[in-house]
């Protein structure tokens, strides 16, 4: 996702501010692509079409929610370009959104992305900071031994 | 020990919901399951329970197993009736 990083902390949504979904990062969108970040499975893709869920060959499940509060918009504005089951390389085209409409009916267009299974980290480390293109390398998540 | 509970919140069984009762559940030694449409997922997984994909209205089976099964099952009753306000 092409935008700005955002702390997890500050992401303007209890559940994800407080890491009760799990830790990682967020990102202020400039543009509507959310392309893979990890080669992984693809465990689901949300009915509405704003969330998805991936599992790595090491097993994290990583989630990505485009938006705060997007599930009301009951997938008006979005497209995934995947399902449950297939499988995706870093830089796939996961989903594409109408950035302007989510700005206009969500609570923030500020997106998460955190691992779920945190009993498997062991450290997630912040590799960049303020503007990021696709392809960027933002987060490192080391597993525990 | 084993009771079933309709999802109140309009937004369904959602990230959020998924969360805050993942983090419900951990609280408890007992195995959780959580059971609806005809599948069966682990209790304590994030991922798992949003993969159920359920909205309003839909049903779900909480079973947990173990030494505090009776409060597990009684407490993730009463947060999925809470609509999952922790």
């Amino acid at each position: 996702m092409k935008g700005t990083l955002v702390a997890l902390d500050q992401v303007p949504d209890e559940a994800f501010a407080g890491k009760v979904l799990g830790d990682g990062i967020a990102i202020d969108p400039s543009e509507g692509v959310v392309v893979s970040p990890v080669d992984a499975d693809v465990a689901q893709v949300f009915r509405t079409h704003h969330a998805i869920g991936l599992v790595t060959a090491s097993g994290f499940e990583i989630l990505i929610h485009v938006g705060i509060d997007t599930v009301k918009m009951n997938g008006e504005g979005f497209r995934s370009f995947v399902k449950a089951g297939d499988k995706v390389k870093v830089g796939d085209k996961l989903l594409e959104f109408d950035l302007a409409l989510v700005k206009a009916k969500a609570k923030s267009a500020i997106s998460p992305m955190v691992v779920t299974n945190m009993d498997l980290v062991k450290s997630v480390e912040n590799r960049a900071q303020g503007a990021v293109t696709l392809g960027q390398e933002i987060l490192r998540v080391k597993k525990k031994d | 020990m084993q009771k079933t509970v309709r999802i109140l919140n309009e937004e369904g069984f959602h990230a959020r919901p998924a969360g805050v009762f993942v983090k419900k559940a951990s609280e408890f030694s007992s195995a959780i399951e959580v059971q609806a449409n005809g599948t069966t997922k682990n209790g304590k997984s994030i991922m798992a329970l949003m993969s159920l994909g359920l909205a309003k209205d839909a049903e779900i089976t909480i079973t947990a197993k173990g030494a505090d099964e009776a409060a597990a099952v009684d407490a993730l009753v009463d947060l999925v009736n809470r609509k999952f306000q922790a």
